[in-house]
């Protein structure tokens, strides 16, 4: 008598229990699939928008499939692909040196502030605190740089005032302390390795995940700069990709706007709507179709530091 | 002991990698740029100067060509080389904020009304010319016409040079001429016919919305047609009015009656579908909505250049459409060519070499070489002359120095000038404006917003917020819409501005002996 009992009883729960995975994976999957279709769909309209005919955009707007299809945007963008490869030159360089450089001086600075043994560590982490509460603001900044420094027109520019923001520079040092164990530093020095060694061997190879994170943010502040380039650039040979892309709409927007009072003529071409779509593509598309195959690192990288054994 | 050695050759080590890699960036890229920087400043290296030349806008291709052109007539006449840099539009503004303010060596930066010459000259920014002109630039002090010199003159010094080439950049309708004549519509000429012609086109072609706009800006065009206002481009801040004929009265437009009457047309337009619902948020240019056909009329930012620039367009994409413009002059019974400080160049207090700035500048406007060498290029190479016109080699695309592209507005010298064979029509329209001349007695006018910042800005969120909507018309009701306006904005400081405008300008006017 009871043994059936129990069995149905049981059945009925692993059968409600697949009910609510059911259940559960019904909703996760559905909104999975809704938030990604919101992110997919402005791009889509991109993409639609640069395969289509100006005419078209501007008379009925941007569809999810081009009205009118037509290649003018991209054979507008590829005409003259110098400047949007010397801009796509900068900014590759100005990430890769400053991602690097960067790196090598926030480890670095952030091993020596959390040393223990540094007798100075809390007069300079205070140092490095004190810009993020009070800041000279952009005119002295601007000052610096361009009339003492003398680096308007250089990639230096670019590169030195990204370097290291106290906030890397912080979590760089947290995540250092929590990596590395005192006792493994110690025992390091009794078996006779000096500074530099413990830090190349042991502190970058154990901060790989704080490095990944850092690393990441870096990357991403060099390549989305369009500020310094703004400011400090003059030669449009030196143009960081996003400030060449900036630029060319913002004088779009300055002919309409500005210039109906100002009585001024540009002579240069505007380029049409298509053809902005068109380089939004080709500036974007080597990123997406790189990024899927370098996020799993980071997602490893990251992970690493989560589950301690 | 070794220890401590290895330690601290480590550290100058780290230190001496960390100053390498600067200094290799550095030299690699930026050499040239600080060379000539250095060569501005140090005087001992004979007397050759290299001047820093700004410009506002993008630099176009063929800069590097034309700047070692110019440098070659420059060594030989003045022993002096230029450098020609450019702040590209974006934050544009931003950005000559900083070079006037941080003291970087500039010799020559471009100047008008809209880049706020009067309150820079005020402040101080620029050397005065007065005493240097006579002896470093005597040609270009008897170029530019006496009265020039003194519209131009703030707190009475002169701290522009002015161009000399007159023109108009007052605004008009342009409309499709193919449609008026198609549907047998009234020419748009006044508020009663321009609305008779929209319906007319929102009547027959259903697909198209009759007026190209974004942002409201159609109520500049609308004001220009119904009211003589003393600013070109109907465009007075803080909903003042101020009539050509007696600009010592000043009168608020918001809130009046015939503001309660615009905006009561702006929403029977609406209702009728003259707008689309969006306007607020339109993103496309109203040229473009016109050059492709979804508008059939643009009210406001079209002076004589841009309709021009718009007919050559039209009549290479759609040859069986014509274009036909209205400028509102005509419904105002005056044209006001641009002030003198519309287009100039100053000196700025951080130059090291202003008379040697001054004597290139003036070779730039006299000098037919020199002007031909920065407004067209070099002929043959970027344009030819063609029976007296202008005519480009190649076309916009592939030739590296259109037209004016080194933006060379302001040193543009009407004996040596050069016009496209399509600029003839801005040419007639110019003389046809000519004909109804009166001087512009509004731009040498500068206004000192000190006093009232705060309430400005606040002032700028209420129009905004309760302004704009009125002004497509996506208010229900009308006046209670204005009067919550009008509210609002006195609550923001509407008449502590005003008031405080008003003192300035009659102020302004009793210096400058209008009546």
């Amino acid at each position: 008598m009871n043994t059936p009992m129990n069995t149905r009883t049981r059945t009925n729960t692993r059968l409600r229990d697949s009910e609510f995975t059911f259940m559960f994976q019904l909703i996760s999957y559905s909104f999975i699939i809704i938030l990604s279709i919101m992110c997919l769909l402005p791009f889509l309209l991109i993409l639609s928008g640069s395969f289509s005919s100006n005419e078209s955009i501007v008379r009925d707007g941007y569809h999810l499939f081009p009205t009118d299809f037509s290649l003018e945007g991209y054979k507008m963008v590829f005409k003259f692909p110098t400047q949007v490869l010397k801009a796509y030159g900068v900014t590759v360089f100005t990430t890769v040196v400053g991602t690097t450089l960067g790196l090598f001086l926030i480890t670095m600075a952030g091993f020596v502030l959390q040393r223990k043994d540094f007798k100075y560590r809390n007069t300079f982490s205070f140092f490095i605190y004190f810009t993020t509460l009070f800041g000279g603001g952009l005119v002295p900044w601007y000052i610096m740089l361009a009339n003492y420094f003398n680096l308007t027109d250089t990639y230096t520019v670019l590169i030195f005032p990204g370097l290291m923001t106290p906030f890397l520079i912080i979590l760089m040092k947290n995540f250092i302390r929590s990596a590395v164990p005192d006792e493994l530093v110690e025992s390091a020095k009794i078996d006779g390795a000096n500074d530099f060694r413990i830090y190349f061997s042991i502190v970058l190879k154990l901060a790989m995940p704080g490095i990944a994170t850092v690393g990441l943010f870096l990357a991403l502040g060099y390549w989305n700069d369009w500020f310094t380039s703004s400011l400090f650039i003059n030669n449009p040979d030196m143009y960081q990709l996003q400030f060449y892309l900036y630029n060319t709409m913002n004088t779009i927007t300055f002919i309409d706007q500005m210039a109906i009072g100002t009585g001024i003529t540009l002579s240069q071409d505007v380029p049409t709507e298509s053809t902005k779509m068109a380089m939004a593509i080709v500036v974007t598309g080597p990123i997406l179709f790189l990024y899927p195959f370098v996020q799993r690192y980071f997602v490893k990288g990251l992970t690493i530091g989560a589950v301690k054994g | 002991m070794r220890n401590k050695t290895i330690r601290h050759l480590s550290l100058v080590l780290a230190l001496m990698l960390f100053a390498g890699v600067l200094a290799a960036c550095n030299n690699g890229s930026g050499g040239s740029a600080q060379g000539s920087e250095q060569g501005g400043t140090s005087e001992n290296k004979g007397d050759k100067v290299t001047l820093q030349f700004y410009m506002l806008g993008d630099a176009p291709k063929d800069l590097p060509v034309i700047e070692s052109e110019i440098n070659k007539l420059a060594e030989a006449d003045l022993n002096v080389n230029v450098k020609f840099n450019y702040t590209s539009w974006t934050d544009w503004d931003q950005k000559y904020k900083l070079l006037l303010s941080s003291g970087q060596p500039i010799d020559l930066i471009f100047t008008a009304d809209w880049t706020f010459y009067q309150s820079y000259a005020k402040k101080g920014a620029f050397l005065a010319l007065d005493e240097m002109l006579p002896k470093a630039a005597p040609a270009l002090k008897a170029h530019v016409p006496d009265d020039m010199w003194d519209a131009v003159k703030i707190n009475d010094k002169i701290y522009t040079v002015p161009s000399t080439w007159i023109e108009y950049v007052t605004e008009g309708i342009a409309y499709r001429e193919d449609l008026r004549e198609k549907y047998n519509l009234p020419k748009p000429e006044s508020l009663e016919t321009l609305e008779a012609y929209l319906e007319g086109i929102k009547a027959n072609e259903p697909n198209m919305i009759p007026i190209a706009d974004s942002n409201a800006n159609h109520t500049h065009g609308i004001r220009q047609l119904t009211s003589k206002l003393v600013n070109t481009a109907g465009q007075l801040p803080y909903g003042l009015d101020i009539m050509y004929d007696t600009p010592s009265t000043v009168t608020s437009y918001w809130g009046s009656a015939q503001h309660l009457e615009d905006l009561k047309t702006y929403k029977r337009w609406m209702d009728k579908g003259f707008f689309p619902k969006n306007v607020l948020n339109v993103k496309d240019t109203s040229n473009s909505l016109l050059q492709n056909g979804k508008a059939a009329v643009v009210l406001s930012g079209e002076n004589p250049n841009k309709f021009n620039a718009d007919v050559i367009k039209v009549q290479s994409t759609h040859p069986d459409w014509k274009l036909a413009y209205f400028p509102y002059p005509n419904a105002k019974g005056f044209a006001q060519p641009v002030h003198p400080i519309h287009n100039g160049f100053a000196i700025p207090r951080s130059s090291k070499n202003p008379e040697k700035a001054l004597a290139f500048y003036e070779k730039l406007v006299t000098d037919k070489r020199y002007n031909w060498l920065t407004e067209y290029g070099v002929e043959g190479k970027n344009f030819e002359v063609d029976n007296g016109y202008y005519k480009m080699v190649g076309d916009a695309q592939t030739n590296g120095f259109p037209r004016e592209g080194m933006n060379g507005w302001a040193w543009r010298n009407p004996e040596f000038m050069l016009y496209d064979k399509t600029f003839d029509d801005v040419l007639t329209m110019f003389e046809d404006l000519d004909k109804i001349k009166k001087p512009d007695i509004f731009t040498g006018f500068a206004e000192d917003w000190t006093p009232y910042q705060a309430e400005k800005a606040a002032l700028e969120q209420v129009e905004k917020q309760y302004l704009y909507p009125l002004n497509v018309g996506l208010v229900a009701d009308v006046e209670a819409g204005l009067n919550t306006f009008m509210e609002k904005a006195k609550q923001a400081g509407l008449e502590k501005i005003q008031s405080e405008y008003t003192k300035q300008w009659q102020e302004y006017l009793k210096s400058a002996g209008i009546q």
